[in-house]
This record gives C-alpha cells, sequence and structure tokens, in this order.
C-alpha cells in the first residue's frame, strides 16, 4: 500500500469530504495532505471542503490542516454554513445498517473517550459512563453499555442499539433522546435491543423467552 | 445584572462540586435563580453529584464554540424551578476555552441569573484561569490538613493577583471531636494563616457520601447538620446574617455542633 493512505477525499454533494484515517500521527498526515494537494493543485483550487472527518485530531489540528488548504490551496471550508435542504441530507445518510461499513473495537471505553463512525458500531467490551458512542449506523455492544450511544447519528430512524447489559445514562437513535429515569429502576437482566417506535425509543430483550 | 461567584480550592478532592452543588441548591430554595456552571472540562462531575447527567445534550464548549445557544445547553434542575446547569464537556480539555470566552460567558449568564456559581478545577493552571476570567467574587473551601491549607493560600494568592480581592473561606470537612482533642487543626489557625473572611463551616458528615452517590445535594436533608451548614452558607451569600456560634463549649458533641451551626440557643 502507498503512503498515501493517511488521507482520502471524496466528493458528495454538499463538497469534498476529507477523511483522515486513525493510526497515523499529526505530522504524517499534515505531510500527506501537502503531497496529495501539491500533485494535484490545479485540481482543488477553489474546491469546496465540506467537512474533515478523524476522530483523531484535535480541533486545533483540524485548524491547521484547514488553514493550509484555505491559505496555500485555495480551497473553500463551507462546512459551517448549515444546509438545510433535507432532501440532500437523506440521500447523504448513511445506508449500511443492513450491510455496510462496520467498525471493531476491541476494549473498554472509558470516560471521555468518543467514538464518532460514519457506519456501524461493534464494541467488543464496556461503554463505562461519560464514554460516548457516536455511529451513523447500528451500534453493539458486547458488554455492558452505560454510557451515551447515539445510533443513526445522520438521521437514520431504522438505526438500533443492542447490548448484553443496555443501562445507557442516555440513548439515541437519529433524532430521538431518550435517558434512564431518575433514582432507582429494574436493571436489565437479559442482553437487550433498543430501536425507535412511533418516535419513541423502545428497548425490549431480543432473544426468545426460554 | 446577576452575580458570579468562583468555587476553588487549589487541592482536589476538598469538596468544591459538592460545596457548588449545595449552594447553588440552596440559593435557589431561598428562591433565586441560579446557574451552576462546571468548568472542569474533562473531568466534569458537577452533573453526577446533582444526578443531571442523563440530561446532558450539549455542553459549555458547544456553547463556546457556538455548535448551540447558551439556553439550549442549561439544564433545569429537577427539584428546583430556578436552578440550571451548564455542564463541562467530557471528551476535550481544559484548553478547549479560553479565558475571554469564559468572561463572555459568564457575562451572558449573569444577565440571565441572580447568582451563577463556577466550580473550578483543581490545579493552578488553564482551567483554574479559566474559571476564575468571568467571576468577581470567590469563595475557597479547604479542609483542616496543612496541605489543603498551603494549597489554599496559594489560591487566594493567585486570586489577589487576577484582581479578585477578599476572598471568602468555607471549611469543609471538619471534625469537632478530632479538633478539641487537637488532632485536627483548628478554624482559628487556619484564619490566622489564610487571613481572610470565613463564610462557613461544614461539618464531616456521612449523609454527603450517602447524597453524593445518589445526586442529591445534602442540603435538600433537613435532618443533615451538612445540609444546614450549607443552608446557613447559602443565607451569608446573600447578605443575610446567620451568627457563627463559639467553638470552644465544652458539652457533648451533638448539641456542640448545633450551637457552632446555630440550630440551638
Amino acid at each position: 500500500m502507498t503512503e498515501d493512505n493517511a488521507i482520502e477525499i471524496k466528493g458528495t454533494k454538499k463538497g469534498l469530504l476529507i477523511y483522515i484515517k486513525p493510526d497515523y500521527d499529526f505530522i504524517t498526515i499534515r505531510e500527506h495532505l501537502i503531497n496529495k494537494l501539491e500533485k494535484t493543485q490545479f485540481f482543488f483550487k477553489g474546491a469546496k471542503i465540506f467537512d474533515i472527518k478523524g476522530d483523531m485530531l484535535s480541533n486545533e489540528e483540524k485548524e491547521e490542516l484547514e488553514n493550509i488548504m484555505t491559505t496555500r490551496y485555495k480551497m473553500h471550508i463551507i462546512k459551517n454554513e448549515t444546509m438545510s435542504n433535507n432532501d440532500v441530507e437523506t440521500q447523504d445518510m448513511f445506508q449500511g445498517i443492513n450491510e455496510g461499513n462496520t467498525r471493531f473495537l476491541k476494549g473498554t471505553i472509558r470516560s471521555g473517550q468518543k467514538i464518532d463512525f460514519c457506519g456501524n458500531v461493534v464494541i467488543l467490551g464496556d461503554v463505562n459512563p461519560g464514554a460516548q458512542i457516536i455511529a451513523a449506523g447500528n451500534i453493539i455492544v458486547m458488554g455492558s453499555l452505560r454510557g451515551i450511544a447515539h445510533a443513526g447519528s445522520d438521521g437514520n430512524i431504522d438505526a438500533c442499539v443492542a447490548a448484553m447489559y443496555l443501562d445507557p445514562t442516555q440513548l439515541r437513535i437519529a433524532d430521538v433522546i431518550a435517558r434512564a429515569p431518575d433514582g432507582d429502576y429494574e436493571k436489565p437482566k437479559n442482553p437487550e435491543l433498543a430501536r425507535i417506535k412511533e418516535n419513541m425509543v423502545y428497548i425490549e430483550p431480543y432473544l426468545n423467552k426460554k | 445584572m446577576g452575580e458570579a461567584i468562583v468555587i476553588t480550592s487549589g487541592k482536589g478532592g476538598v469538596g468544591k462540586t459538592t460545596t457548588t452543588a449545595n449552594l447553588g441548591t440552596g440559593l435557589s430554595q431561598l428562591g433565586y435563580k441560579v446557574a451552576v456552571v462546571d468548568a472542569d472540562i474533562g473531568l466534569r462531575n458537577l452533573d453526577v453529584v446533582m444526578g443531571l447527567e442523563n440530561r446532558i445534550v450539549y455542553d459549555l464548549v458547544d456553547v463556546v464554540e457556538g455548535v448551540c445557544r447558551l439556553k439550549q445547553a442549561l439544564i433545569k434542575d429537577k427539584r428546583y424551578e430556578g436552578l440550571f446547569l451548564l455542564p463541562a464537556a467530557q471528551t476535550k480539555d481544559k484548553n478547549s476555552v479560553t479565558p475571554e470566552q469564559m468572561r463572555k460567558l459568564t457575562n451572558d449568564l449573569k444577565e440571565m441569573f441572580d447568582y451563577v456559581l463556577l466550580d473550578c478545577p483543581a490545579g493552578i493552571e488553564q482551567g483554574f484561569k479559566n474559571a476564575i476570567a468571568g467571576a468577581e467574587k470567590a469563595i475557597v473551601v479547604t479542609t483542616p490538613e496543612i496541605s489543603a491549607v498551603r494549597d489554599a493560600d496559594r489560591i487566594i494568592g493567585l486570586l489577589e493577583a487576577s484582581e479578585l480581592r477578599d476572598p471568602l473561606l468555607i471549611v469543609n470537612r471538619i471534625r469537632i471531636d478530632m479538633v478539641r482533642k487537637g488532632d485536627m487543626m483548628n478554624i482559628e489557625d487556619m484564619i490566622d494563616i489564610l487571613a481572610i473572611d470565613l463564610l462557613g463551616v461544614v461539618p464531616d458528615d456521612e449523609a454527603i457520601v450517602i447524597s453524593t452517590n445518589k445526586g442529591e445535594p445534602v442540603v435538600t436533608e433537613n435532618n443533615s447538620l451538612a445540609g444546614q451548614a450549607y443552608r446557613n452558607i447559602a443565607k451569608r451569600i446573600t447578605g443575610e446574617n446567620v451568627p457563627f456560634i463559639n467553638m470552644e463549649v465544652t458539652e457533648n458533641i451533638v448539641t456542640k455542633l448545633r450551637k457552632i451551626f446555630g440550630l440551638a440557643k
């Protein structure tokens, strides 16, 4: 594989999406971006960038990349201009909840950690309170889900959240938000599945009763 | 226009967050409109202590970055009408906001509320600077331990350097029986070193642990001594004169404590 892999540029209706892959340090990412743009300078000049996607980057690092692209290569960043066109949104929505891009994560996701993925997410471990899992598709936790889970983050109301022990602080599917009840409440005994029915989050066991 | 008060200590674990939650609740019990702000970005706790964690959608950093409006991020307390929480972000760090942004945020909050209480993170770095930026009053929390008092002294110096003069002192987690035996620093010693006015004394109380874990501030419990202490402090913040009672009375511990916190005559 070539070194170019840290950066992937994709065209969408809203503009270019720059994907930054994890497992690279910022210096390499910056270098790859510059290399890539240098080679294709004229092609990208004046291009509209919709967003930079990369969980690994801090805001400052993203800003630095944006600066390089806007000043050196005369590209435009348009992500802050909000789009109100719903048609565009539904078409761009992640469609792979039955079959599609999936990210597997092994180990405990702890407080302050945030996983944001444009696809399905499977956690082979626990999600602790204060942690956030945001997925455009389904979220499956092969352990205890105690943090915040947001499935169908780009608007897919058919997305679901399932966990061996489903006890999230907050559960969001598309734009529906549910939260844990206040005070003491009955904790789950079996693996459960959450999904939207009639604009409400429903939680039910997904195994047949024995 | 309200008043912004930062609650700080320097040392961690002395009870800043507990104090913020209780004073916020105490002031709202008195009928004031109160906003409590968690300035401990990355290690937020105030939401948990107040039992509002499951309601968080937007946070302080979202407001500062313009992702949402201030009103959208404010979480209404489940018990008191006039009490609101502005939670910190958990997935960011202290460098995500600047003192200027905090000053603007605090000013916006002061226009909406009678009191804005800022829960400062431990330490003297960026987080501390952010938390004190918009405040015009400070409350320093300490416990009767040399290390906590030393840190409180350092903090008072830094507050004065930032034009936050005359901070007030809360001595937390005092055990009168130990003080009497001479095993714990007494309040006079601490005031002697720190040379600032005493706002209140909160006894070490099991009820604090229980209420914190339940997410319900102890100030709402009428039969807890610590709760009574916080209620008195809240009243003092509003300017009411609630007397301190002389510590050096020898009677049994309960009546002694009751005297200190003004429950008995």
